[in-house]
């Protein structure tokens, strides 16, 4: 690990309408080292490695490679440079081989054109062998594994000669067995002299692979530090750096009869996977149950059970003594009395050409006194609108503005408005606060505990272990489709962090 | 995990499915002017293709505007008895174009592209001239009535298939449709053609006629001239009606939520399926009323040459881009293009002046680049944004 | 030592499902085998061995389909419901009068000239679709092939330059296309639209105005594309069929194989397909995807318009207004029939084309026949718009498109 650094980004700017998501960032990357960049989501981390794969162009600021200074203009010119890069969402073509996605654009050829479908093969079997993993270069990428196609990125990195590699939360799609293979993987590439940049925000995975580690904190670098003598409290102080820890207040919570129960709940996706491998559990009046998990681990699937958006293959889900099964998303508002904010308002939760007036009838249009036999009365949804909008602190438009005008927070708040005004018995929050500023956030958490407050049971499922902390009265934790530990919350952190990847007690006791 | 500053991904809906008087995100006021404009451009381009190939742009413009009779409304101008009759024609292909043009809207607002109309058209033609060329016993307006209603209900059957065949099997409704217009076209060959079921004599590819009773009363202009008969109010009513239907009922309210967000609208409990099913049905609908007045107006009867060339349903799909998916733009556009087309045909135009064959062909260049462009609202509003630049610049330097 | 996937229990053994697709495609032979042995030149004229085969077929498809193995078995299904009914139909009518329609050689000749036209347009389809964009407008450039082709051939006096100027028109058509649907991100749908419009006007005006509305002297004497005379073969069954070929069907031949290999084979085709697939994945290997898309596009104008060229001064010898008449729309079907490639498009447009074949050939030895669908023969030429409808239901199976088809790409 000596000479010059591979890699040097000096002062980097890159600005988008409304913020600046890479503020002044130095950084360097030496020879041979893996460099993890550590930050909580939005922190920049992704923006910036976009800059130095070409796809971004940043506004201000120098990249440096071996010490030369470097114009990236696409990410053709980055992969000439000999920078590979591993994206979140792959970027393979499932109906072709892994062959193909590898050789693609430097493909071996026959007699200057036609494809050399075995010299490919026979490339792939040797670099991957040279790595120490296997890999089919004949089969199709949408029948292999998560973890396999993850390897096929690599691989595509190291046949176009990389030498410096960026992974972009790479551990956020695989099984704990699968990361610990990656890692085994990036200590090889490491050792045959791959400088490597690891995007995550998972403190324990850094603490295992890398050598170096650099803090990104809402768009500016906070600090660099060596692995030895770091320690998980201090990165995380470095990461979060908090002046304001912001717990709402709330009251000791009073439980009441269970409003839902869910009994040995099965679900399928849509490439019949089972997502929900038997999931059971109560949500009781006057609680807040928050589901804990990394993203892909059958919480999506199993709300949209819960919803009536997909069926479910066994399992019962009762509400209010009446057990609900195949029910339409109709039904389960109408007749079960379930709110629900989903994950991603403006795919699902709203409709943003739609006016504030409309958005907020979406479930009520079909009856009295909004329609009658059919025919509507835009009048009664204005008188609704004007009625919820201040109630829910609703900004930035009126009854008739369309849903599109509004800022992620206040949108977010015509969702709530319109699910708690229909008085639910159980609500289910979806990632409520995901791309909210914190005014917003801390509005959504002091709603959701009133509404607690009031009688109402509240599901959570949230990626942020900070809201599960702020708001919920017991956490459950998901892992591969199973609820794999029970907390309330005072549970520490850390046993907590280490419940997300599967590893319980009663697990590390087998 | 992305990052929340990143841009957001693009998405792979397509620009038009979006398009409507509510539409404030992508033209806000500026709608109508990308219609004025695209319009605008469309002739000028038309004017060039004249001036190019030797004619008289100026001229051209100007007989085929007096062809319109658009100069009937205002008083005083010229002869007001010849003017009188190009308007009743104006307006009488202006009524199935309204038709036509809602049929298009009525599923671009469900965010669904049927290029059907013409099918439909054709459904309903036959249904209507079927009907109406037997049981001349029924009492006149019942079976003006009856014909309608069966016109409807075939342009809604013909409709309604490509968007069962969407609802259930996914299939694409530009595909579904284009058939169904080839086999609308070869059914009224057949039953119309040499040798086929409703053909009048064996000599010729004609059907029978319709009874007496069942024409369209005419109630402007000559009837024995084709005047103007009461399918053009019918026409407005329906203008009403899909306005209606979008905007004051339970079903226009899916209808358009499933048209801007078909996700959020199944998440909140829109049935998603059964709303494609409809909009193509009603859509299919009002095609299928346009047939039936143009038979019951002023067609009488259907000549199987006549079907490869009707056009009337392909014209619905430029009426309802340039009117932008609503009830007011499709009827300034419908009659722009019904004006148009009776102003370039050979009836209206002085053959000196420019040859009508020519001229018809000109009328289908400008529909093309009208259609053409408001495809490319991009293109149009960067025109206009240049626009405000240059004047800009001007002023700067100016002071 | 990876999670092994987590599957349901759906799942059937292998062996299983392979046997019982076997049988369910035995049942699809029989079935056609039934109704085709009515016809001339075996023509059965008893019911049994056809009802019997049926019979088989069907039972075949129903073992299948209880097996789980849907799409085969409804096929056999299908097929033997289909034998049966031909065989009735084909004993309704005499001996001679199905030996008249069914002279196979001269019916199959007929079949390529009809498909020709069709097979340029779908590989010029397939071509611009593997790319990710759609193209509405084969319609409008094969009619600018078509009227460009014979334009040309009386203007250079040589049909050479006139196929020229087709091609090179259809190509022009195609890139301004391309400029709205690539780099305006204009609808796909709407801009084809929007071409197809135009490209009738614009012929029809150019005729009109060049020829006169009796113009078609001129372009009858218009130098016509060569039939390729093989004396050799005779006047059998091979004679009728390729003895007297149009040269542009044996181009198109050509052009089958051409295509295949260069998309399918090639590095070229390779990156084709991935900017049709994941655009976004081929930018970041540095694949140029506006420039792929621009050449495909243009290039699926220059074949769009050799079918066009074919039909004007390799068919028909003259030109008349909107006289493509749709076949660019069924070009576009056969492509989808054909799943998105060359040889199953070609074949679909042979079907199609067999099916325009029946339509000219049935009526004319049908003429005292009750049944009025066989005294018109127009019903026959729905069959292409119906067998389309049914694949684009996906009762055949998924036919599926480039991932990517349709949407416009933004590069960041």
């Amino acid at each position: 690990m000596e000479g010059p650094p591979v890699l040097e980004l000096r002062g980097i700017t890159k600005r988008f309408p409304g913020i600046v998501a890479n503020d002044h960032i130095d950084l360097d990357l030496r020879r041979g080292e893996v460099h993890a960049l550590l930050g909580e989501n939005g922190a920049g981390k992704s923006t910036l490695m976009n800059v130095l794969y070409g796809l971004y162009k940043h506004d201000e600021g120098e990249i440096l490679l071996n010490g030369e200074v470097v114009q990236l203009k696409s990410a053709k010119d980055a992969i000439d440079r000999g920078i590979g890069m591993v994206h979140q969402h792959f970027m393979l073509i499932p109906v072709m081989t892994v062959a193909e996605n590898i050789v693609l654009a430097n493909e071996p050829t026959r007699a200057g054109i036609f494809l050399d479908e075995d010299a490919a093969a026979a490339r792939v079997r040797e670099l991957a062998k040279t790595f120490k993993f296997e890999i089919d270069p004949n089969a199709l990428v949408a029948d292999i594994t998560v973890g396999q196609q993850q390897r096929v990125e690599i691989l595509k990195a190291l046949y176009r000669s990389a030498d410096i590699l960026i992974l972009d939360e790479p551990t956020a799609v695989l099984t704990p067995q699968e990361a610990l293979e990656l890692f085994e993987i990036l200590r090889i590439l490491r050792t045959e002299g791959m400088s490597i940049i690891f995007i995550t925000h998972k403190l324990n995975e850094v603490l295992e692979i890398a050598d170096r580690i650099s803090v990104l904190r809402r768009g500016k670098k906070v600090d660099t530090v060596a692995r030895e003598g770091a320690t998980e409290a201090g990165l995380a102080q470095l990461m979060v750096g908090r002046e304001v820890v912001f717990r709402v207040e709330k009251q000791v919570p009073k439980p009441g009869e269970a409003l839902l129960q869910v009994e040995d709940l099965h679900v399928f996706d849509d490439r019949e996977i089972e997502k929900v491998r038997g999931v059971s559990f109560e949500v009781h009046a006057g609680e807040i149950v928050g589901i804990a998990g990394v993203d892909n681990n059958g919480q999506s699937e199993l709300i949209d059970a819960l919803a009536g958006l997909r069926h479910a293959a066994s399992g019962t889900i009762t509400m209010g003594g009446k057990t609900f099964e195949k029910a339409t998303p109709k039904e389960m508002t109408d007749e079960a009395g379930l709110g629900h904010i989903p994950e991603d308002r403006h795919l699902r939760g709203l409709i943003l050409d739609f006016s504030l007036a409309e958005n907020l009838a979406l479930h009520d249009y079909r009856h009295r006194p909004d329609s009658k036999m059919g025919w509507l009365f835009p009048k009664h949804l204005i008188t609704r609108a004007q009625r919820l909008l201040p109630e829910f602190d609703v900004r930035g438009g009126g009854p008739l503005s369309p849903a599109s005008s509004l800022s992620g927070g206040n949108q977010q708040k015509v969702v709530l408005a319109r699910e708690i005004d229909r008085d639910p018995k159980v609500l289910i929050a979806a990632q409520p606060t995901r791309g909210l500023d914190v005014g917003a956030i801390e509005y959504v958490h002091r709603r959701l505990i009133a509404e607690r407050d009031e009688g109402r049971g509240i599901l959570l499922v949230s990626l942020e272990l900070d809201e599960i902390f702020a708001l919920a009265d017991r956490i459950l934790v998901m892992f591969e489709g199973e609820v794999v530990a029970e907390y309330s919350p005072d549970v520490s952190e850390n046993t907590l962090g280490l419940a997300m990847t599967g590893i319980t007690k009663d697990a590390a006791a087998k | 995990m992305s990052d929340a500053a990143a841009p957001p991904p693009d998405s792979g809906v397509p620009p038009v499915a979006q398009t409507g008087p509510d539409d404030k995100k992508r033209f806000n006021s500026q709608g109508l002017i990308v219609s004025i404009i695209t319009t605008t451009i469309a002739f000028l381009v038309g004017g060039l293709v004249v001036l190019a190939t030797g004619h008289d742009p100026f001229g051209t413009y100007r007989a085929i505007f007096n062809g319109t009779g658009v100069t009937w409304l205002i008083p005083g101008y010229g002869d007001r008895a010849a003017s009188a009759t190009n308007f009743q024609q104006t307006l009488l292909e202006t009524t199935p174009l309204i038709l036509c043009g809602l049929a298009v809207a009525f599923a671009f607002r469900c965010g669904m592209f049927n290029i059907g109309g013409q099918g439909q058209y054709f459904a309903g033609s036959y249904a209507a001239l079927i009907f109406g060329s037997y049981w001349g016993g029924i009492p006149g307006p019942a079976h003006i009535v009856l014909c309608i209603a069966l016109a409807i209900v075939a342009g809604a059957a013909w409709g309604g298939i490509a968007g069962f065949l969407k609802a259930t099997t996914g299939a694409h409704e530009v595909i579904s449709t284009i058939m169904l217009n080839w086999i609308a076209i070869w059914i009224g060959t057949y039953f119309f053609g040499l040798q086929g079921p409703f053909v009048s004599s064996q000599y010729s590819p004609i059907s029978n006629t319709i009874v007496g009773n069942v024409h369209l009363p005419v109630f402007w202009g000559d009837p024995v001239l084709q005047g103007l008969h009461i399918g053009f109010f019918i026409a407005i009513g329906a203008l009403v009606v899909f306005w209606a239907i979008l905007n004051r009922t339970t079903l226009g309210f899916e209808v358009r939520a499933v048209g801007f967000n078909p996700e959020a609208a199944r998440y909140s409990g829109i049935n998603v399926k059964r709303n494609y099913f409809l909009a193509m049905a009603i859509s299919g609908a009002f095609a299928g009323l346009a047939g039936g007045i143009d038979i019951l107006g002023w067609q009488f009867q259907i000549a199987t040459p006549d079907i490869l060339v009707s056009s009337v349903g392909f014209l619905g799909i430029a009426v309802a881009l340039l009117g932008r998916n609503s009830a007011i733009g499709v009827f300034f556009a419908a009659l722009l293009f019904g004006a148009l087309t009776v102003g370039t045909s050979s009836r209206q135009l002085d053959p000196s002046v420019f040859d009508p064959q020519l001229a018809g062909n000109l009328t289908l260049i400008i529909q093309g680049l009208v259609v053409l462009f408001v495809g490319a609202d991009l293109l149009v509003l960067s025109i206009w944004k240049s626009r405000k630049k240059l004047s800009f610049r001007r002023k700067a330097s100016e002071t | 030592m990876t999670a092994a996937p987590i599957t349901p229990e759906r799942t059937k053994h292998w062996s299983e499902w392979v046997a019982a697709k076997h049988i369910a495609i035995v049942g699809i032979v029989l079935g056609m085998t039934g109704g085709w042995i009515a016809l001339p030149p075996v023509a059965v004229r008893t019911v049994t061995i056809p009802l019997f085969l049926s019979i088989l077929a069907i039972a075949a498809g129903i073992w299948a389909v209880a097996r789980d193995v849907k799409r085969p078995g409804w096929g056999a299904i299908a097929a033997g419901i289909f034998g049966i009914t031909l065989a009735l139909l084909a004993l309704q009518s005499s001996d001679p009068h199905l030996r008249s329609v069914f002279t196979w050689g001269t019916l199959i000749a007929a079949t390529l000239r009809y498909a020709t036209p069709l097979t340029y347009g779908a590989l010029g389809g397939l071509v611009s679709e593997r790319s990710g964009v759609v193209n509405i407008a084969l319609e409008g450039m094969m009619l600018m092939g078509c009227f460009f082709g014979i334009w040309g051939s009386a203007t250079t006096g040589s049909w050479v330059g006139g196929l020229l100027i087709a091609m090179a028109v259809g190509g022009l058509t195609a890139f301004i296309y391309g400029i709205f649907a690539i780099h305006f991100r204009a609808d796909q749908i709407v801009g084809g639209t929007a071409v197809n419009f135009l490209a009738v006007g614009i012929t029809g005006y150019l005729f009109i105005q060049i020829y006169g509305s009796n113009g078609t002297p001129d372009l009858t004497n218009a130098e016509s594309i060569p039939d390729v005379h093989l004396s050799f073969l005779g006047n059998g069954f091979f004679g009728q069929v390729l003895g007297q070929l149009n040269l542009m069907i044996w181009l198109v031949f050509a052009l089958l194989f051409v295509v295949y290999f260069l998309v399918f084979k090639t590095s070229i085709g390779l990156r084709l397909r991935a900017v049709g697939e994941h655009p976004r994945a081929a930018d970041t290997v540095g694949i140029d995807v506006y420039l792929t898309r621009y050449i495909a596009v243009t290039i699926s104008g220059v074949l769009a318009a050799m079918g066009g060229a074919y039909l004007s001064i390799g068919f028909v010898h003259s030109f008349n207004e909107n006289m493509t008449e749709g076949r660019g729309f069924i070009a576009l079907a056969a492509l989808i029939f054909g799943k998105w490639r060359p040889f199953g498009a070609f074949g679909a447009a042979c079907l199609f084309g067999f099916s325009t074949a029946l339509a000219y050939a049935v009526p004319s030895a049908y003429t005292d026949s009750a049944s009025s669908i066989l005294r018109s023969g127009a019903l026959f030429q729905t069959l292409p718009y119906i067998l389309t409808l049914v694949a684009v239901a996906g009762v055949i199976g998924r036919s599926v498109a480039p991932a990517a088809d349709g949407k416009p790409y933004v590069k960041q």
